[in-house]
């Protein structure tokens, strides 16, 4: 006989798994939905066949080019291989109206701010497809001083498309494996945050060192500075 | 490389002076003539003589070098160099004027000084600011000489021989790169 | 003037500084201002610059001669032949070459067509800054297809072609090119009627643009300002006609001038004008080519086995395309210059110091983007916001090229 648990939901996270309803025992076998947080999944099993189909026929990009990319970019945008056929019938000007970003050009040093923000302008649930070499590991300009190495040191990214620049088909096929992971998902473990949203390979910037070990380093320092110990030299 | 060895010293003779270097001879600035670069003539001057050949050689109706191509910065072996390229919109003539800067000259922690010509021709302006910015040569005079093409709090001049990259992409050995 | 409205009202009006940031709509890149507005009207700008400086100085420094070539088209990625022209030029006016005849008609076949698409994709864009959002710009892209079309066919890529190199061009043009490009340049013309018919003579276009921005000879000469910003505001500097390079001296073709004061209307009409012109320097290329087309030189070399002697009628002399061994051993004799040649924005010209070595010594590259934006806080003075995207766009910037 299945347990139901209904005290604490075995799911993680979120402020509503701790409401539950509390149930007699002899009608144990035949409710089903006791926490909040099951029935959200419930819920999201009916839905998510046709919210996913709606949402990845209807990906709408922002406008962000920055060099060479940005215009097969325009050119997929044209009437020779149009991407308004795949949905993405607009491309919006502002990140407050889009979902996703085809980072479309070199990302340099002084530009990474920039982009940054405008990630996370984008409401939620948000893409992005990290177009040409240069945004997928720094390309031909993988030795320079001032572009950064892969925009996934900055962003969260879930396509990598590469190419210089990738054919406007190229584009095409990216957003097609873009649309094909929107209909996998489920809207109850985007609520749960379970879709990474760390940069894959996230880098402290002016040191270049891994961030997992800056944020360890700092977390040891607060420790030992709420023990009452001296912290150890200059505070980073 | 980049461990080159850098052009060496230009060529102890002296050479005859060509027609921009007898014409600024005239009005009375000294010039000396280096090796032409690929049939152009290649004068060196001095930095405080500087403003006034510009100026006489953009004004004087024989000369008329009033087209200013380029400004830029070469770190030579024992000089930094500001290669100023001329040419003119009604005639065919072409002039590059070298300013150099010895090493020597230059004390430690400081930036060798070449006078600036932005205040009275405004095509400099951009161009001095990015040869400050990447090679490193400060213009005296010069309205904003601030960083244009790399970020305002970025530290060295990378076109320079011995620039180290603070994060160094090419060696990165850390876990979160591909090399 | 609203100003004198406000002044006479008693309103006390404050400066408000705006910042139009490195992302906005206009496709032109990445491209900061900073606005000084009182109300509409712009008192003052800064251009920052540099949210795309991708170092390529500093890569032709740790880049065998080879390598770099191949890097050099994304300086200018919508005029890639001519920033490979002017390296190449640079190198062999340094090494003392002498290109055949045939490798200097192709070169200046590709970059006509490298002129033509992008002051096609200059008037599509330009047109979507002005407002005109959807319908116009398919319009010159549909062009632009053909041309990309026979770029691939040329090169392998549709913009980063890596075709003209140190010492002549890469290779031959596929069976069926000629013909195909002949057919465009017998089309082109009517499609620039087309063109002109949706937007010169358009009331609205008109009232952006006339007037606006206006440019003046003395102003634009000492900015260092070149190409049609240039030749819009009456100044007749075209380096093809000025010091004429490659086989431009003998070919037939006007430098289209500004009529008025050099206002936007006037560099839209010289850019229009220059398409038409380089539509008949390809004509004249494709009569006049030695060779002729490359059927007719596959014909030629039959007859000699493509024996490749220097002296041999069928395939040596001025049939050869290339001169210098393309590998990694490639080198350039020591010392230093600078050429430039015409792009679609104006003079773009590369110093090398060169010492002998593998790599170069120093690059400088002297972009015409760098010069005409410099010249933007001097313009916009006075005009309203609206104004600002028609007066920048006319000035046909591109962003790489400035931060390069």
């Amino acid at each position: 006989m299945t347990e139901q648990s209904n005290t604490k939901s075995n799911t993680g996270g979120g402020p509503m798994a701790a409401i539950s309803l509390p149930v007699p025992e002899e009608l144990r076998d035949t409710v089903t939905l006791t926490t909040v947080d099951k029935a959200v999944e419930f819920l999201s099993r009916l839905v998510d066949p046709v919210a996913n189909w709606a949402r990845s026929n209807s990906v709408w990009p922002l406008t962000f080019g920055t060099s060479c990319c940005a215009i097969e970019m325009m050119c997929v945008g044209m009437s020779a291989f149009d991407i308004s056929r795949f949905g993405s019938e607009v491309f919006r000007a502002t990140p407050r109206q889009a979902d996703l970003i085809i980072t479309a050009g070199t990302i340099c040093r002084k530009m990474a701010p920039a982009l940054i923000t405008l990630y996370e302008q984008l409401p939620e649930p948000k893409y992005v497809i990290a177009m040409g070499a240069c945004t997928v590991t720094g390309g031909m300009f993988n030795d320079s001083y001032s572009v950064v190495q892969g925009v996934d040191r900055i962003i969260p990214v879930d396509v990598y498309l590469p190419g210089c620049p990738p054919r406007p088909e190229g584009i095409l096929d990216a957003l097609i494996k873009l649309q094909q992971k929107i209909r996998t998902e489920s809207l109850a473990e985007r609520r749960r945050r379970a879709y990474r949203q760390m940069p894959v390979r996230y880098v402290d910037y002016d040191t270049g060192r891994p961030l997992e070990d800056v944020v360890r380093e700092a977390q040891l320092e607060t420790a030992l500075a709420l023990a009452g110990e001296e912290p150890e030299g200059a505070s980073v | 490389m980049s461990e080159q060895q850098a052009p060496g010293k230009p060529a102890e003779v002296e050479l005859e002076p060509g027609q921009f270097g007898q014409f600024l001879a005239e009005h009375g600035i000294p010039s000396r003539r280096l090796s032409d670069s690929s049939g152009v003539e290649t004068i060196e001057l001095e930095g405080k003589h500087l403003e006034q050949a510009v100026k006489r050689l953009r004004n004087s109706p024989e000369t008329k070098l009033d087209f200013l191509v380029a400004v830029s910065g070469v770190e030579a072996a024992d000089t930094f160099d500001s290669v100023y390229h001329l040419w003119s919109y009604s005639n065919q003539s072409e002039l590059v004027i070298k300013v150099r800067v010895p090493k020597s000259d230059v004390p430690a922690g400081h930036l060798p000084m070449v006078p600036s010509i932005a205040p009275f021709w405004k095509a400099a302006d951009w161009h001095e600011r990015e040869t400050y910015d990447l090679v490193g040569i400060r213009y005296v005079g010069h309205p904003y000489l601030r960083r244009i093409l790399n970020p305002w709090d970025w530290e060295g001049h990378p076109l320079r021989r011995d620039y180290r990259q603070p994060v160094d992409a090419l060696n990165d050995k850390s876990p979160g790169s591909f090399r | 003037m609203s100003t004198e409205l406000l002044k006479t009202s008693g309103l006390k009006t404050d400066e408000m500084i705006i910042n139009m940031g490195p992302q906005h709509p206009a496709t032109h890149g990445v491209l900061r201002l900073l606005l000084t507005l009182d109300g509409e009207f712009v008192k003052h700008c800064e251009p920052v610059i540099g949210h795309l400086h991708r170092a390529q100085e500093w890569q032709g420094q740790n880049r065998t001669w080879f390598q770099y070539q191949a890097l050099i088209d994304r300086v200018d990625y919508l005029s890639g032949m001519f920033t490979s022209w002017a390296l190449a030029k640079a190198a062999e006016r340094i090494d003392g070459l002498k290109l055949p005849l045939r490798a200097e008609y192709m070169r200046v076949i590709v970059a006509e067509m490298n002129r033509i698409s992008s002051h096609l994709l200059w008037l599509g864009t330009y047109l979507i800054d002005l407002g005109a959002m959807f319908g116009f710009p398919f319009y010159p892209f549909r062009e632009r297809e053909k041309l990309l079309d026979l770029f691939e066919a040329i090169a392998g890529q549709r913009m980063m072609f890596n075709y003209i190199r140190i010492g002549g061009v890469q290779r031959e043009a596929p069976p069926g090119w000629f013909a195909k490009l002949k057919q465009f340049t017998q089309e082109f013309p009517d499609r620039v009627d087309e063109y002109e018919a949706i937007v010169t003579k358009n009331p609205i276009f008109l009232k952006r643009t006339k007037g606006v921005g206006i440019l003046g000879k003395e102003l634009a000469m000492e900015y260092g300002v070149t190409g049609p910003s240039l030749r819009a505001a009456g100044v007749n500097f075209d380096l093809r006609k000025f010091k004429p390079y490659s086989v431009y001296d003998q070919l037939d073709f006007e430098v289209p001038l500004g009529e008025g004061e050099g206002d936007t209307w006037d560099r839209y009409m010289c850019r229009v004008k220059e398409m038409r012109q380089s539509n008949e320097i390809i004509k004249q290329c494709l009569a006049k080519i030695p060779g002729g087309t490359s059927e007719e030189l596959r014909e030629r070399r039959r007859q000699c086995n493509s024996c490749g002697k220097d002296d041999c009628p069928n395939c040596g002399g001025d049939l050869r395309i290339m001169v210098k061994k393309q590998n990694a051993g490639l080198r350039i004799k020591a010392g230093e210059g600078f050429d430039a040649v015409e792009s679609p924005r104006g003079i773009l010209g590369c110093y090398i110091v060169s010492t002998g070595g593998d790599t170069a010594y120093r690059f400088k590259w002297r972009n015409p983007s760098f010069s005409n934006l410099s010249v933007l806080p001097a313009l916009l003075v006075g005009h309203p916001i609206a104004d600002i995207m028609a007066i920048f766009g006319s000035l046909d910037v591109i962003l790489p090229d400035v931060d390069r």
